[in-house]
């Protein structure tokens, strides 16, 4: 010990570095501390998730079980349907332990539909037979999610939150104002976890910023059986500036009726344009349908500057924890909660010491960001490449009949890992996708569409 | 005509426009271009199939907030729901036996090109629903290569090597005239080389004074998504790391 103590000053003594180092270079002894956060006594570390939905009750889960007190508030208990695409991947199920019988559809197929309505079958070859994208109700979900957050001891909150007090410093709990059966109580806590969706009011209370959102539209439409039967396992994507200029349009079906949507990020206000366009192009499979209900939500495009500010920590949608080019959210919001959760039974060591921001950052925003920010980037670059244009689209299409990557995106999706790449592989897909690209702005620029794929204006 | 006076009796309001394709036949047939006379009697299958689904009229339960914009686009619906007719285009395929050129068995893949082109712009102008029944199969792989490469390639290669002949026959001359270093010599200096490099890449990267601008445009988009997932690390950089 004490030899490398000494060696430890020799090494860094400041009068023994080599004459060959640079002045602005100049080493100083290097200083190690530990430290440790403040134990709590009497009582175990308080912690109260705003907002219920799969972000929130992983998080109330995974914080109840570590032996966190936890208070998990949701203001609507009951089972209004949530405007959403109800798509996870597979790896959720058994992530989660979510039981089959809440699936409602097992989705096997999929289609692409290109601006010039090309149809590519997406995955009839290439998903196994035991693969399948599960299609769940949203409120179905959300309520097993939060009932089994409550069974592992999260004292589950009926009310709205109407106030966050942020406090000026570290000992003093945070105050949560909410309004309970018409009365407003107060509740305080020793951290706060928000989770409470695109509109976070905990994600303003903490100023985190803001984020660009997209408008997702959708009507929800109650089909003849005939055609609904076509929609039995088959979830459709359509692409083309009449139905969407930076998103898609789907079909996806639900568990007694199809939703067909779309959504926008750059002009929302012509939503309902674009509405009329879907509905135009699947005119012929869903005429005699009858429309049950029409919503809308925002949809985070991308993170919020700040996600983790003092002992407050942003999950799920609340943090903008949805993908590019897909939109998908529901498993990204629930492996947050969890992961938050986890990180804060970590940094309290199980409720007993009390947390502070940079506990947070370490354990669940480090984690969060060297798992996660790659496949984020990366589809926000196919985002940005395939959804540019039209001509762009018909490319995307056209690879999307590759069996090849068929394979990646459904192992990629459904897994949420990479598939084991073939080198000769990769290298025809790069060359099909860069073919396709020039082939399709070549003719789409033909007769003076306007195609923007600015990275192929060198090479054609 | 009695299928033209059947679609053209239900009251065209905005909630029958938009579900059922069919009533908006009547435009084709008020279209006086030759694609009438083809377009007929597809009208007429396809009818006869939407009829009975039209009198199978539902409820519909439309908003009420989407009417003043769905009667507004009444019209231009009306006249996009015609599908695209070409002679050549069938069965949701260009018929390549079609595009022959003059006394030659050869396809003339230009001209496939350009009827694709016409084709897309098209259907940019008046979207086309899909439909189970005739699916479009056509796609750009089914052109070879080479067509691509013989119209749209060697004119651009071309151009860009006569340029950066040029650029190189003056550069050489001028770096001869100054240093007195020969054409041999200047190719064995690593600096000479260097710059013969970027001078290839420059030709090929920048056309117009407006690329500069799209390449920085281009980096600063790349990196914005990255930018937006690192302002959350900003904060502690800028040593505000007190534990609260």
């Amino acid at each position: 010990m004490a030899a490398a103590a000494q060696a430890h000053s020799l090494l860094f003594n400041p009068h023994q570095k080599p004459s060959h180092r640079r002045p602005s270079n100049r080493i100083r002894p290097l200083t190690i501390t530990a430290a440790s956060n403040a134990p709590i006594t009497g009582r175990k570390l308080r912690v109260a998730v705003i907002g219920g939905g799969p972000a929130g009750s992983s998080a109330a889960e995974a914080l109840a079980a570590g032996g966190i007190e936890t208070f998990l508030f949701e203001r609507n208990n009951t089972k209004t349907p949530k405007p959403c695409g109800g798509a996870i991947p597979l790896c959720m199920l058994d992530e989660f332990d979510i039981p089959l019988h809440l699936v409602d559809r097992r989705v096997t197929r999929m289609k692409i539909v290109s601006p010039s309505n090309l149809t590519v079958d997406f995955g009839s070859k290439t998903l196994k037979p035991h693969e399948y994208i599960p299609m769940l109700r949203r409120e179905v979900l959300d309520s097993f999610l939060r009932s089994r957050a409550e069974s592992a001891g999260a004292q589950l909150v009926p009310a709205l939150v109407t106030r966050l007090d942020v406090p000026s410093s570290a000992a003093e709990p945070y105050l949560i104002h909410h309004n309970l059966n018409g009365q407003i109580r107060t509740l305080a806590v020793d951290a706060v976890v928000g989770a409470d969706g695109a509109n976070s009011r905990v994600a303003k209370s903490i100023n985190a910023g803001d984020y660009a959102v997209a408008m997702a539209f959708q009507e929800r439409i109650r089909l003849p059986d005939d055609k609904m039967e076509y929609y039995r396992d088959l979830a459709e994507m359509y692409v083309g500036d009449d139905v969407s200029p930076d998103f898609y349009a789907w079909v996806f079906p639900k568990c007694d009726h199809v939703a067909v949507g779309t959504g926008t990020v750059s002009s929302k206000q012509s939503i309902k344009l674009y509405q009329q366009g879907i509905r135009q192009r699947v005119s012929q499979k869903i005429s005699g349908g009858r429309v049950i209900r029409v919503e809308a939500h925002p949809i985070p495009e991308h993170p919020r500057p700040v996600r983790v500010r003092g002992r407050v920590a942003l999950i799920g949608d609340a943090a903008g924890y949805v993908t590019k080019c897909s939109g998908e959210g529901i498993y990204f919001a629930a492996r947050s909660g969890r992961m938050c959760g986890e990180a804060i039974v970590k940094a309290s060591e199980g409720g007993d010491k009390a947390i502070g921001e940079a506990d947070l950052r370490r354990e669940y925003l480090r984690q969060w960001d060297g798992e996660f920010a790659t496949t984020f980037r990366f589809l926000d670059g196919l985002q940005r490449v395939f959804y540019r244009s039209n001509a762009a689209r018909e490319a995307l299409v056209e690879l999307c009949g590759d069996e090849y990557v068929q394979r990646m995106t459904f192992d990629s999706y459904l897994y949420k890992r990479l598939a084991e790449r073939n080198g000769w592989e990769d290298l025809r897909m790069f060359a099909g996708t860069v073919g396709s690209l020039i082939r399709c702005r070549i003719v789409g620029r033909a007769r003076g569409y306007g195609g923007e794929v600015e990275l192929l204006n060198r090479f054609v | 005509m009695s299928i033209s006076t059947t679609l053209l009796s239900p009251p065209p309001t905005a909630t029958s426009r938009l579900l059922f394709h069919t009533p908006t036949r009547p435009a084709l047939f008020l279209r006086p271009t030759t694609f009438l006379r083809l377009s007929a009697p597809r009208a007429s299958v396809e009818n006869g199939a939407g009829i009975p689904a039209s009198s199978a009229a539902v409820a519909v339960e439309e908003p009420a907030k989407a009417k003043p914009e769905a009667a507004e686009k009444e019209s231009s619906n009306g006249a996009a729901a015609s599908k695209f007719v070409d002679g050549r285009w069938i069965g949701g395929t260009w018929d390549l036996k079609q595009f022959k050129k003059d006394g030659s068995m050869e396809t003339d893949w230009d001209a496939v090109i350009d009827a694709e082109a016409r084709r897309r712009k098209w259907l940019e102008a008046n979207p086309e629903s899909t439909s189970n029944d005739d699916l479009i199969v056509f796609d750009t792989s089914i052109i070879p290569w080479w067509a691509w490469v013989k119209r749209y390639h060697l004119p651009e290669a071309e151009l860009l090597n006569g340029r950066a002949a040029m650029i190189g026959f003056f550069m050489a001359y001028f770096v001869d005239s100054l240093t007195g270093v020969g054409l041999v010599d200047q190719m064995g200096n690593f600096f000479c080389k260097t710059l013969l490099f970027v001078a290839v890449v420059g030709v090929l990267v920048i056309r117009k004074n407006e690329d500069l601008e799209t390449v920085k445009k281009l980096v600063e988009e790349t990196t914005f998504y990255d930018k937006q997932w690192q302002a959350a690390w900003k904060d502690e950089n800028t040593g505000s790391s007190k534990k609260e």
